[in-house]
């Protein structure tokens, strides 16, 4: 955390995010009072709605989410289903990648799949998936588990494809059997660019499950507290679930980027 | 000198077409026979696209000949081997393992026990001078270093024949030199069948006992130049009678220049 610190990027990003905290502050103090109370919602119109709520009011309401039981279990509940479907999904992508990547039997017989469902969002998928999988956990991580399937297979399999061919040619002269080429060529010189496509798995797994959880509803969790929120309206709630799953996406990421940094150190040390 | 044994053939290529297909047929190489001898330090030269890699790539096994045969130790080449080791033109040590590891990799790659696979890499690095880079990784060695490792990553695993595809084509002509000497000890001191692939001729009448010189598309052996030239072979030698006489005659065949 300190050693963070002292990198001149970090520093800058949370400059650049405390300005950005001031400045809501302010123009949420600016703005109460003089912003409208009533909003119409479908045929009703509901009083004292504070559009742009302040500090004081998002405190006051984190601490009774909180209390409550509602925000850290629906952290808790939808952090997990996220990291259910990445496990899944990962696995199923990476797998099959890596075999698209090697074998071009395969990667013909697959391709279409892979651009027919590349060009499909996963949502999409949702109202299949709740016939297949019915209402309860197995649609909503199924949905998350697809979503990060087919960008980590995209990954995997463009990791294969970029190894040099002078790679594959000295592990052959080598004699180097299948398994070995498998655990010290390809997985190896993929890593780098699966990393880099779980990067974009997890974001895209964190927007998957807040629409997921609208599967017959339950609390507690992040995206009902968000679909509940609107509709009340409880704007309070509203940021403070967003900022909520901000904060989460922030730490996958970073502990993802740390991963990738792990693998790519190869990369980076360079000639003195 | 130690080339003076009876004579045991370990490479032979016999009449080998190689054709690519394509857009276009290209005739690559057509009714080429050589053969390399036991000890022999082989270098072919040859004008740009007269398919010298393309036969370094049938004998390695990465290609297989349209048309010929080629026998390594008498039995014939049908797919890449550990007796046939390949030094690449492009950089082809693991970026991603350490020193160490490349030096391994091919006895791990035949099942070789940790411990054999330690002594034979630390003699390797011994030999090239690497001692206290163990651990570093490819990227943080010269160009230079990383292909004597490329090298000495081949020798690991004891091949009966050392394929070269102009090794050194990348590197600066200071460190080529200074590469091209390294090579010369490492042939002196470990006894190996080698055939060198280059553009560069002061490169082969320095390291080779014999020069063949390619024909244009499609390649075959126009003409063979031998090099008795004595060993150790210092840069001044590049400067004496004899080596020039050697270089007009291989310039000659390439047309380069007007036979004496």
């Amino acid at each position: 955390m300190v050693a963070a610190l002292r990198s001149i990027r970090v520093r800058r990003g949370l400059v650049g995010l405390l300005a950005l905290l001031a400045l809501y502050g302010l123009a949420a103090q600016i703005a109460s009072g003089r912003l409208p109370t009533r909003v119409s919602l479908a045929k009703h119109d509901i009083e004292g709605v504070e559009l742009l709520p302040t500090y004081s009011s998002l405190v006051e309401e984190g601490v009774f989410l909180v209390q409550a039981g509602i925000l850290l279990e629906g952290a808790a509940v939808s952090t997990g289903r996220v990291l259910a479907g990445l496990l899944l999904g990962s696995v199923v992508g990476i797998v099959l990648g890596l075999a698209m990547g090697w074998a071009a039997g395969l990667e013909y017989a697959l391709d279409p799949w892979v651009v027919l469902l590349r060009f499909t969002p996963a949502l999409a998928l949702l109202p299949l998936y709740v016939l297949w999988f019915g209402l309860g956990e197995a649609a909503k991580v199924g949905l998350i588990a697809t979503a990060v399937a087919v960008v980590t297979l995209q990954g995997a399999y463009q990791g294969v494809r970029g190894i040099p061919g002078v790679y594959w040619d000295a592990a052959a002269a080598l004699a180097a059997p299948r398994s070995l080429v498998l655990r010290r060529i390809v997985l190896p010189s993929a890593l780098p660019q699966i990393l880099a496509s779980l990067r974009i798995a997890i974001a895209l797994g964190w927007v998957t499950v807040i629409a997921a959880e609208l599967i017959k509803p339950s609390m507690p969790s992040l995206g009902y507290l968000l679909a509940l929120a609107g509709a009340y309206p409880r704007v309070p709630t509203i940021v403070i679930a967003l900022a909520t799953i901000a904060l989460l996406v922030l730490v996958s990421d970073g502990l993802t980027l740390a991963a990738y940094r792990w693998v790519t150190r190869w990369m980076r040390r360079r000639h003195a | 000198m130690h080339k003076n044994q009876p004579r045991k053939v370990r490479l032979q290529v016999d009449d080998v077409a190689y054709v690519y297909e394509g857009g276009t047929r290209t005739h690559a190489l057509e009714g080429l026979t050589l053969a390399v001898h036991d000890n022999e330090f082989l270098a072919v030269v040859g004008p740009v696209g007269c398919g010298k890699t393309t036969f370094l790539r049938i004998v390695a096994g990465f290609l297989t000949p349209t048309r010929g045969t080629v026998l390594c130790d008498g039995s014939p080449v049908r797919a890449p081997g550990a007796e046939r080791g390949y030094v690449f033109q492009e950089d082809a040590v693991f970026p991603w393992m350490s020193v160490q590891d490349n030096l391994e990799f091919g006895l791990r790659a035949k099942g070789a026990a940790p411990a054999e696979r330690a002594a034979v890499a630390a003699e390797l690095i011994r030999l090239i001078g690497l001692q206290g880079y163990e651990r570093a990784y490819p990227g943080e060695l010269s160009a230079g270093m990383s292909k004597m490792v490329e090298v000495a990553r081949v020798l690991a695993t004891d091949p009966s024949i050392l394929l070269m595809d102009e090794p050194f084509g990348s590197l600066d002509a200071q460190t080529r030199g200074q590469m091209q000497d390294e090579l010369h000890r490492l042939w002196e001191k470990r006894l190996k069948t080698v055939v060198l692939v280059t553009h560069d001729v002061d490169e082969a009448i320095c390291l080779a006992d014999r020069v063949l010189v390619f024909s244009p598309r499609p390649g075959r052996v126009k003409a063979e130049v031998a090099v008795p030239l004595p060993r150790p072979r210092p840069l001044e030698l590049r400067l004496s009678p004899e080596f020039s006489a050697i270089k007009r005659r291989i310039w000659a065949e390439l047309g380069l220049a007007e036979a004496s």
